[in-house]
Parts: C-alpha cells; sequence; structure tokens
C-alpha cells in the first residue's frame, strides 16, 4: 500500500539539539527526505500532544519529535515530560484507531547530524510503507 | 586601585572549556576580553570526546551553547592561530605581544560550505583525528568545528611550497580565499591575564612495553575516544583496523605514571565511561581492565564505578608488564600485586597515559615569568591559600594547565579566576 | 495599522541558487495576503546586504520581515539586530532555514524549491501573528548573604565585598574558622591551620564592607535573584535574640561538614574502646589549645608507640570515596613521628586516593619514612590489657591481625546537619547523600538549580580546602559577574505568561516547570509566571489544560500557522 504517494511529515525539532543536529546533516550534505517539513521550537517539552494530533488531522502522514538526550535538556527537564507526554499520546492515537507508528518520539544530539539523517529517512521510509493517513479523506477541518 | 585595573581589558590564553568558561563570565560583566588561541578552532580537548563521565553526556552538545555564546558576544574578541611571544608590565597594565599565524581564509566572507576540501589535492593525516584519517591542506578538523572556518595548512599546502596550485580558491564562491594575508603582530594592552592551555597526553611513544605504535590491535585512549566519536574517523562504529569489532578489550591505566611521578586523577573515570560506552555499543564485548589504585574520588564517582562493574567488567589490580602479538590476538602480561605473573588475551588493548602540561608550557612560563613545579604544570602562588593565583599579581591559572583535573574542577578554576579578576577587594 | 510584509531569499552565493528557483520562491509568495516586497538578495548576512536590508525595510515601511536564508543558529540575531537598527521590532521578523535543511540536503532542484516555498508560506503565515516583544530590564541588589563562617565563606566573603557590594556573612557558633581553624596543620605543605586561617578572618575583620554575624542563624530567605528577603536571627548568651532583616541579590551556601557516625558500626570500637579516635578527635589533640595541650597521647597519659590508621571507615556504608582522607593521613603519620620519633605506624587502605601534581610525592615520602601500607580491611578492632588489636582481610582473603596503641579512624566526610535545613528553606535539591546539589555537575558546579543561591565547600561534595577556596573564588566570580552595581538585570524575552481568564488553578505547570518559576496567587486562585526566573522552554504551555500558559514568540496559534502551511 501508499505506492507513488508523496507523504507531508512534520518534524518538531528543539532548538538546542535536534534542530542544531538536522543542520550538522545540512553541514555534511547529506539526503534529507524533502517530504519532512521543520518546526522549530525552543524545547521538546512545548510539543503539546494537542499540536501532534492536529497535525494527524490536518493530514500529516508522520508527526516526527525531536529532542536532547535524556539528561541533556536544556532546560534541565523538558525532555523527560515530552517522553511522558508521547507514551500518553501514543495510547489515545491507539482510541482514535491511528497506527502509532505515525509518529515517533527520537533523541538526537547537536552533533548527531548523521544520526539525524537516520532518523529521518527511516521514519520516511516508514511513513511511505503506511500509506496516506486515512484521516485526509475522514475528515475535513 | 586606579581605574585602569578596575577596567581594563582581560587576556585569557587557551580557549578550552577553561578559556571559555573564563572569558564569558567577564564579558558578561563588561570587561573587554581578548581570548587567544594557538588551534584554528575552540574547544580544546573536551570536543574530542563522545561522552564524558559520570553522566555520560555528549560533550559536544554540554558545551555547543558556551561555544555559541563566545563566538556572539561583543565582548570577546577571539584570535584564533595566535600565540604570545612577549609579555611586559605589571598587573593592571601588561603589554603583551602576540603572534597570529594567516589563516588564508576571511573569517567574515567564508560561510563554511566546505565547498574548498574536494578540489585539494593534497592529504596528510589529520591530527585531531589521532592520524586515524586524513585531511586536506585545507581542512577544519572535525565535523562541528568552531569557528566554522577552514585553515591552509601551509606546511602541506602546494602553493605555499611553491607549487602552481589555486584549487580551493576556484572552488569557493565567496571569494573567501586569500593567499595575500599576512601573519600579524598584535600588541595588547591587557590588566589581567588568565593561563588556560589545557592539557596534553603523556606521549606512550616513550615507553615500549605495550607495543603502541607496532602492533594493530593496541590503540591510545585519544585515539578510542575518537573512533567512538559520532562525528570522528568510523562514526562511532567499533572497529579494529580490520573493520570487525573488537570481541575482547583490555584497558591499561596508569600508562606514564611511573616516568610522570603523579596520578592524573582522571584516567580511572575516564576509563571506566569508556567501559560503558563500549559495552553499550557492543554488549557481548568483554572487557578487562588493569589499574593499580581506583581514584573514584567525591560524591558522585563511586556510584558510577559501581554501575560500570555491574555491566560485567573485569577488574584486575596489576601492573602490566608488556604486550604482544600472540597469533591473532594480543597477549598482555602482567603481574598482581602479590607478584603472580598471569597473561591476558584480547582483540583489542586501550592504553590509558598521564595527562601532561600544554606542549609549550615551559615556553609560556618563562615569558610570564612564572614558576612551574616539578612536574611542568604552571604553580599556584600558595596552594593552600590562591589556587588560581600565581607569583605574579595579575596572572591568573585555570584548569589543567595547573594540574590534571576533571571538567568539573577546571570550570570552577576558570570561574575563580573570573571571581579574582573581577573583585574590587584586595 | 495595515501589514507590509517584506520576503527576501538569500542566494547563498551560489549554495542556494544553484539548488533553489529563486525566482519561482518569490513568484509564489509575492502574491500572498500583505506581502509588499519580495526580492532576492546575493548575501544578506553581508555588510552590504545587512545594509540592503536595513535600507529595505525603511523603504517599504514594512512592519515584518520574513527572511529565507541560512539557518536562525547562524544569523537569527544578525538580522534581529538590522530590524532592530531600522526602527523593526526584532520578533516581528522569522527566518526560514533553506539551506541547512533545504537546499544543501535535497538533491533534487524541483523538491527543493516545493519545499522551500512550503517553509517560507510557513513563515508568513507565522509572522502575522508574531507580537512585538521588548527587552527586560530588573533592578538588582548586588549584596550578597554569606551562610558559614568556615574557610569557604570567608574566602568568598572577601572576593565578593566591594564598597558598592556589601556581603552579610553568617556563622552559626561564636568564630568563625569552621574546621579549618581546628587542623593544626595542613597537607601537603604541613602549614598552620590556625595560623592561616586566622590571617583570612583578620583580613576581613578589617574589611568594612562584610557585616559578620556570629552566634547568627538565617531563618528566612524569600525571593529570587536580584531580589532576596532575608531574615537573620542572633542570639548570644547573654543577650536576648536580635533579628535583622535586609535585602540580597545572590546566597551563597556554605555550611560544611561532619564526619559520619561512627558509634553506628560497633566493630570499630569507638566510643566502646579506649584509644580509637576519629581524625578530628586526633587533630583536636594535636591542637595546642586541645584536651592534652597538643601532646600525643593515650588514655593512660603515655605516648603511643605504634598507631593503626584505618581508612574508608563508613565507606561501603555511604557509597563514595571522601577525598581528602588519604592525604590527610599522611600528614598524620608526619606530625606522630615528629612528636614521637621512632612510632610505627601502619595504613589499612582499600585503595589509595592521591590524584593531582604533588600528591603522589608527598605518599611516596611518607612511605619512604617507614610507614607501613597494607592494602586490606579492617574488620574488628579489640581491646585488652596489651593495646588494641586490629584484624583484617587482604585483597586475596587472607585474614590476619596487628597490634597498635592507637586507632585513628578516617570516617567519611558527610554534610553538616544544616544543610538539609538551608536546601528545604532555599528548595535547593540534594542528592540521596545529603549534599547540596550544583546546577549542572560538569558544567555549573558552584550554582544551584536555584538562580542566585551558590553551593560551595563540603556541602556539597567532600573535598580539600584549596578546592573549597575554587568553589568560594567560582561562587564570587558569577555573582561578580551577574549582579553589577547600578546594571539592570537582563531577562529572557521570550517567556511564558498565563492569561488569568483562562487559569482554572489547576497547578499543573507549577509542577512541570524546571526552574521554579510559577507560583501560586491563592488570593485569585491562578498560577503566576515569575519572569524574572523563567527560561522559556514552554513546558507549561504544553501541560497546560486550559490554555492559559501561553510562551511568548511560540504560541499555539503561530505555531499552528506553520503547520497548518507545511501540510497544506
Amino acid at each position: 500500500m501508499g505506492e507513488g504517494f508523496t507523504p507531508r511529515i512534520v518534524g518538531f525539532l528543539c532548538n538546542w539539539c535536534s534542530y542544531a543536529g538536522a543542520d550538522l546533516a545540512g553541514a555534511a550534505k547529506l539526503e534529507i527526505p524533502a517530504s519532512l517539513s521543520v518546526i522549530r521550537v525552543m524545547c521538546s517539552g512545548r510539543v503539546d500532544p494537542v499540536l501532534v494530533a492536529t497535525a494527524l488531522l490536518h493530514g500529516a502522514d508522520g508527526v516526527l519529535v525531536a529532542g536532547c538526550h535524556p539528561g541533556d535538556c536544556h532546560y534541565r527537564e523538558g525532555n523527560y515530560y515530552a517522553r511522558r507526554r508521547f507514551a500518553l499520546l501514543k495510547k489515545t492515537l491507539e482510541t482514535l484507531g491511528l497506527d502509532t507508528k505515525r509518529v515517533m518520539l527520537a533523541w538526537v544530539s547537536a552533533s548527531e547530524g548523521q544520526r539525524f539523517g537516520e532518523v529521518a529517512n527511516q521514519f520516511a521510509g516508514q511513513i511511505m510503507e503506511l500509506g496516506p493517513n486515512p484521516m485526509k479523506t475522514k475528515i475535513s477541518l | 586601585m586606579t581605574d585602569k585595573k578596575e577596567n581594563a581589558p582581560v587576556l585569557v590564553i587557551g580557549a578550552g572549556i577553561a578559556g571559555i568558561e573564563a572569558s564569558l563570565l567577564l564579558a558578561n560583566s563588561g570587561r573587554k576580553v581578548y581570548l587567544i588561541e594557538k588551534t584554528s578552532y575552540i574547544g580544546g580537548n573536551v570536543i574530542k570526546f563522545e561522552e564524558v563521565f559520570p553522566n555520560m553526556d555528549c560533550a559536544t552538545c554540554m558545551i555547543a551553547p558556551k561555544q555559541q555564546e563566545l563566538l556572539a558576544d561583543e565582548n570577546i574578541e577571539l584570535l584564533t592561530l595566535s600565540e604570545v611571544e612577549a609579555v611586559s608590565g605589571a598587573a593592571g597594565d601588561f603589554s603583551v605581544k602576540i603572534k597570529q599565524k594567516a589563516r588564508y581564509i576571511d573569517l567574515v566572507n567564508c560561510i563554511g560550505c566546505s565547498a574548498c576540501f574536494d578540489p585539494c589535492p593534497v592529504e596528510v593525516d589529520n591530527e585531531f583525528e589521532e592520524g586515524l584519517t586524513k585531511r586536506k591542506a585545507v581542512y577544519i578538523p572535525c565535523a562541528g568545528a568552531l569557528p566554522n572556518v577552514p585553515v591552509i595548512d601551509t606546511e602541506n599546502c602546494l602553493r605555499f611550497k611553491g607549487k602552481e596550485c589555486q584549487a580551493c580558491q576556484e572552488a569557493c564562491a565567496f571569494e573567501a580565499v586569500d593567499y595575500t594575508q599576512q601573519d600579524k603582530e598584535l600588541e595588547l594592552k591587557v590588566g589581567a591575564i588568565v593561563v588556560a592551555t589545557g592539557f596534553s597526553m603523556f606521549d606512550i611513544g616513550k615507553t615500549s612495553r605495550y607495543g603502541y605504535k607496532k602492533l594493530g590491535g593496541v590503540y591510545s585512549a585519544m585515539e578510542i575516544e575518537r573512533i567512538c566519536a559520532s562525528n570522528g574517523p568510523t562514526q562511532g562504529q567499533i572497529t579494529l583496523r580490520s573493520g570487525e569489532a573488537p570481541k575482547s578489550v583490555a584497558i591499561i591505566n596508569c600508562v606514564g605514571r611511573e616516568e610522570k611521578g603523579y596520578c592524573s586523577a582522571v584516567c580511572c573515570m575516564a576509563a571506566l565511561k569508556l567501559c560503558h560506552f563500549l559495552k553499550n555499543k557492543l554488549p557481548g564485548l568483554k572487557i578487562t581492565q588493569f589499574y593499580s589504585d581506583l581514584c573514584i574520588p567525591g560524591k558522585a564517582y563511586q556510584h558510577f564505578y559501581q554501575e560500570v562493574k555491574e555491566g560485567g567488567i573485569d577488574f584486575i589490580r596489576a601492573e602490566v608488564t608488556g604486550v604482544s602479538e600472540s597469533g591473532k590476538e594480543l597477549a598482555v602480561k602482567y603481574k598482581t600485586d602479590q607478584g603472580k605473573e598471569n597473561t591476558l588475551a584480547a582483540d583489542m588493548v586501550i592504553l590509558n597515559p598521564a595527562l601532561e602540561p600544554g606542549a609549550d608550557s615551559a615556553k609560556l612560563a618563562g615569558m610570564l615569568n612564572i614558576p612551574q613545579s616539578r612536574e611542568g604544570f604552571f604553580s599556584e602562588k600558595e596552594p593552600d591559600l590562591t589556587p588560581v593565583a600565581t607569583a605574579q599579581d595579575g596572572i591568573f591559572i585555570a584548569g589543567c594547565a595547573q594540574g590534571p583535573k576533571d571538567i568539573a574542577e577546571t570550570i570552577a578554576e576558570a570561574e575563580a579566576t573570573a571571581g579574582r579578576i573581577l573583585s574590587r577587594s584586595g | 495599522m495595515a501589514k507590509r510584509l517584506g520576503v527576501y531569499v538569500c542566494e547563498c552565493g551560489t549554495n542556494i541558487a544553484d539548488k533553489v528557483d529563486i525566482d519561482k520562491v518569490l513568484a509564489a509568495v509575492r502574491t500572498l495576503k500583505d506581502v509588499v516586497v519580495a526580492d532576492r538578495y546575493k548575501l544578506l548576512c553581508s555588510g552590504d546586504g545587512q545594509a540592503y536590508l536595513k535600507q529595505s525595510i525603511i523603504e517599504h515601511g514594512l512592519t515584518h520581515l520574513v527572511v529565507a536564508a541560512c539557518s536562525p543558529k547562524q544569523h537569527e540575531t544578525t538580522f534581529m539586530n538590522v530590524c532592530e537598527q531600522a526602527g523593526l521590532n526584532p520578533y516581528l521578523f522569522q527566518l526560514v532555514n533553506i539551506r541547512e535543511q533545504c537546499a544543501w540536503v535535497t538533491p533534487d532542484g524541483e523538491a527543493a524549491t516545493d519545499k522551500a516555498i512550503r517553509q517560507i508560506r510557513a513563515a508568513i503565515s507565522r509572522v502575522h501573528y508574531h507580537t512585538a516583544l521588548e527587552k527586560k530590564g530588573m533592578e538588582c541588589n548586588p549584596d550578597v548573604l554569606v551562610i558559614g563562617g568556615g574557610i569557604a565563606g570567608i574566602k568568598a566573603s572577601q572576593i565578593l565585598a566591594a564598597p558598592n557590594r556589601k556581603v552579610y556573612l553568617v556563622e552559626k557558633t561564636a568564630s568563625l574558622g569552621g574546621k579549618t581553624r581546628r587542623f593544626s596543620k595542613l597537607f601537603v605543605n604541613m602549614e598552620s591551620g590556625p595560623g592561616l586561617i586566622e590571617g583570612e578572618i583578620e583580613r576581613l575583620r578589617q574589611n568594612k564592607s562584610i557585616e559578620v554575624l556570629t552566634q547568627s542563624e538565617a531563618e528566612q530567605i524569600l525571593g529570587f535573584l536580584g531580589n532576596f528577603e532575608v531574615k537573620v536571627v542572633s542570639s548570644a548568651e547573654d543577650k536576648e535574640a536580635k533579628e535583622q532583616d535586609f535585602n540580597v541579590g545572590a546566597v551563597v551556601l556554605a555550611t560544611g561538614f561532619d564526619l559520619s557516625d561512627t558509634k553506628g558500626l560497633p566493630q570499630y570500637g569507638y566510643s566502646t574502646l579506649d584509644n580509637v579516635y576519629t581524625s578530628l578527635d586526633f587533630e583536636e589533640m594535636c591542637l595546642a589549645d586541645g584536651p592534652t595541650q597538643g601532646k600525643i597521647r593515650l588514655k593512660n597519659g603515655q605516648p603511643p608507640r605504634s598507631v593503626a590508621i584505618i581508612h574508608c571507615v563508613g565507606r561501603a556504608e555511604k557509597g563514595y570515596c571522601s577525598k581528602v582522607c588519604c592525604l590527610y593521613s599522611f600528614k598524620f603519620d608526619r606530625m606522630l613521628q615528629s612528636q614521637l620519633p621512632g612510632v610505627k605506624i601502619a595504613h589499612l587502605y582499600s585503595d589509595l586516593c592521591i590524584p593531582g601534581k604533588a600528591n603522589q610525592k608527598f605518599y611516596e615520602d611518607t612511605r619512604e619514612s617507614g610507614v607501613e601500607f597494607v592494602r586490606s580491611a579492617a574488620t574488628e578492632i579489640t581491646g585488652g590489657d596489651k593495646g588494641l588489636t586490629v584484624k583484617y582481610e587482604t585483597e586475596s582473603g587472607t585474614k590476619d591481625d596487628l597490634a597498635a596503641d592507637m586507632v585513628i579512624l578516617l570516617p567519611a566526610m558527610e554534610p553538616s546537619p544544616d544543610t538539609g535545613r538551608f536546601a528545604e528553606m532555599l528548595n535547593i535539591p540534594q542528592d540521596d547523600k545529603g549534599f547540596l546539589a550544583e546546577e549542572h555537575q560538569l558544567l555549573s558546579p558552584v550554582a544551584s538549580a536555584v538562580e542566585g543561591v551558590f553551593v560551595i565547600g563540603c556541602a556539597r561534595g567532600p573535598q580539600s580546602i584549596a578546592e573549597s577556596i575554587v568553589q568560594a573564588e567560582a561562587a564570587a566570580g558569577k555573582i561578580l559577574s551577574a549582579l553589577v552595581p547600578g546594571r539592570e538585570l537582563e531577562l529572557e524575552v521570550k517567556t511564558s505568561q498565563i492569561l488569568e481568564s483562562f487559569c482554572t488553578g489547576c497547578k499543573t505547570c507549577i509542577e512541570v516547570c524546571p526552574y521554579g518559576a510559577i507560583t501560586f496567587d491563592e488570593d485569585r486562585h491562578i498560577s503566576v509566571v515569575n519572569e524574572v526566573l523563567c527560561h522559556g522552554c514552554g513546558n507549561c504551555a504544553a501541560a497546560c489544560p486550559s490554555g492559559a500558559a501561553r510562551l511568548k514568540h511560540f504560541t499555539f496559534p503561530q505555531i499552528y500557522q506553520e503547520l497548518k502551511e507545511v501540510l497544506r
């Protein structure tokens, strides 16, 4: 399923770690899927589950949230809360009948350009396999 | 105290974490800071580590905000490729001659796109990567090094050796390559000086018993740090020179301790960190640590040791008498405290050497007229009362330039030098 | 006022222009609502580029600016400064990353152009919802409260005090000097502890900017960086308790250490056997004003002929190495040998902890003087007519014992009992051993999680005098750098704020704030953000169930606009 469709993937990247890691991937001229659109936030802890749900309801085929590795959060604990919220979000998505593989929480540090590339490409590949977000046809906002 | 002393600029020598921290505190208070750095990049030794003990923090991520802050701070004038040539004057009114080598790349025009690297025909060993990989004659030492502007290594660049070549200039779309740049002589007037020149590692080549540089499976700790690094020569893949992952590792501590005559304070913890890291990457890896006395002082370190030990690391209290080849593996010969001799087989041997003062310490000490200890580190004026002050009023020392120590103590000393310089008490 | 948006795309030389079809991008955005100008430029971050941008803002009367170029981590500040210079609020600006995260990572030109258009449209939608934000400053009090009159507190006070910065040094006991005053000698140079400390106390007393309050305790400290309200109660023996209230900008905690309780380890015979002493007992004995006028004596008045020194007492129970004991035990060797030539000394230890340039030599010299070192764990001390017997076990399992007239135990160092009280008062975390926690173990060793409160000396971990002094000076460095008399504290602009009308008083935000920046107003039954402490992480905004907590510049509507556009 899902051949030949152009996915729309949103990535919420935290300013201090994952966004910098994505920049480093750029400096290294790695290939990052064009389907990934990045939205910068100061901390992965800013990412409200409602934002992720909104993204999915607006037709996002995949949502990636990336923050600092646990223990490295620039704001001390933000990413721990992101982790907890994400766990709850996944449960909620299940009840909505959405495949939880459409959302991903990843830890990428400022020096992990390579890893960002891996995460982005792996996730994009995953979304391609899952096909278009069924919400796109079921709900219009 | 004259006005001059209170508001005079400060010279910080060395842009490792000690120099960076001292500069930031001083600049934040309103002082002008000249931060000079011998190499082309900031961050010193810390940026070579993938993770640091005891919390396995990502070293580069940890100091990235400080580096960014430093580069953006208007009060801090960073002079890379610079060294002190002469010092005169006294506290409040030093006159320092600096020689700044030309980078041959314009710091303003260059946007760090790295287009100049590929076309360069010269390839040499990359010192930052402990020779494990090559670099060009126009280069930055590693991905993410700051400032993100390359430098031309005139010793190896064809053009500077008299040959025809302008490959890098032709590749640059920003007119950033400038062969006409000249070395500069600067004279700075400062009120205080902070020496934060860091450490270098004991030259393991001085001992022959470990087979360093002779046996393929023997590595120095710094080489392994680069192998572990995600921006290093193997992108963090732990492999032997054959490309295969090791199955057993022996870590040998206190290399050079006898020669140097002191304990380098951080190696036991650094070795534990490596154990933790390697075990994580290669869960089946067998690791054995050879040590004499376990140095894990303070509230946080013993817990880390216990955690690592429970992860299945073997600890053998013994002196390693030799490392030799034994078929495809290495044979580590050792003698325990009780005098028992034995041999351990391992694919990979990691040598953990002593920390020494930076290479040019003696020269700098002479110029600044501050004494060095017997071991070559810069001496405190009164070890029990003024740990960061020197015999020269107005000249301070911080970090491993003063003696081997961990990051926390280094930062504390850097902040202490700022405290003393900013202090308005006698 | 009508919005006038300007959109500028940087070519970045060839870095962006080579991959992204900039003209196509401009065509796509030029017609969007409120966009009055859309143009391209070779290198916007250059001197010329910045001048061009400034000129354009003024010429076109722009109310909002979008620049598509490199990463905000490269030049966000640069372009914000240009806005300011052009009279445009720097927060009515958005920088779009079409280099590192677009041109450089998208091999196909068409795909790169599409992505660029998408991200720029997102920025344009977002910037419509930006509000002007102003830099904020706060007046601060440069004075400092130092709690604890030991060597750390004394040094901190000395470095901090100045005619325009008063230091209040509060000490619980009647005299300054703490533990250092009770060490007759200090390692490694064997200088006099009382001599050293008395010199420092004299200097301190002469400093008119330091108010010393002995027999005093801080009863209440409320507030935050730049503005703490302090209540100190002084109670001299024959006088009535006196209360003093004052304001300071920072607090330094230097409450020191005590030795851990050795009575709770009955195998060592402490307090049940004669002539078993802790290191502090031994120090007292060696002092000229001590119980034996400085003479090292057994209970029976005789000098000991043999001494056993037991390392790591309580280490297994406490779970950490107290760092300085090996070193001061060598100091004890010298003190013993100097007073009692020929005395036999044996150390029972597990690992020698002698890091640093000078300490190995100190150990080696000690060893060469004939002191015995037995790597073993002392298992039991028993007493009898002939003196004490120390049973021990070596690493290889051999059991043995040695006889000694005197035993000196080296117990673990723990934070002094007052440490917990102040930790609670100031809301500073303690680790599981009771030591005060630093803000960041590596990068911020003397600051605490509470801004404006610093932790130095043995209250934050076992360490030497030299290290305590370094930390005292370090805390001073941080305070002198941050609190400059007459200068306002610059505050984070992109802070959170809580809208009263939406707040239900659930306090979820208070729980998640890593900086304790949110407090609860009982009267209005709402949460309130202290903008001095807020770092702008947005956790409260994410956690708030009613949408009352909003992070400036990263509000839900702003992010939603970006989201909507990229998903189009």
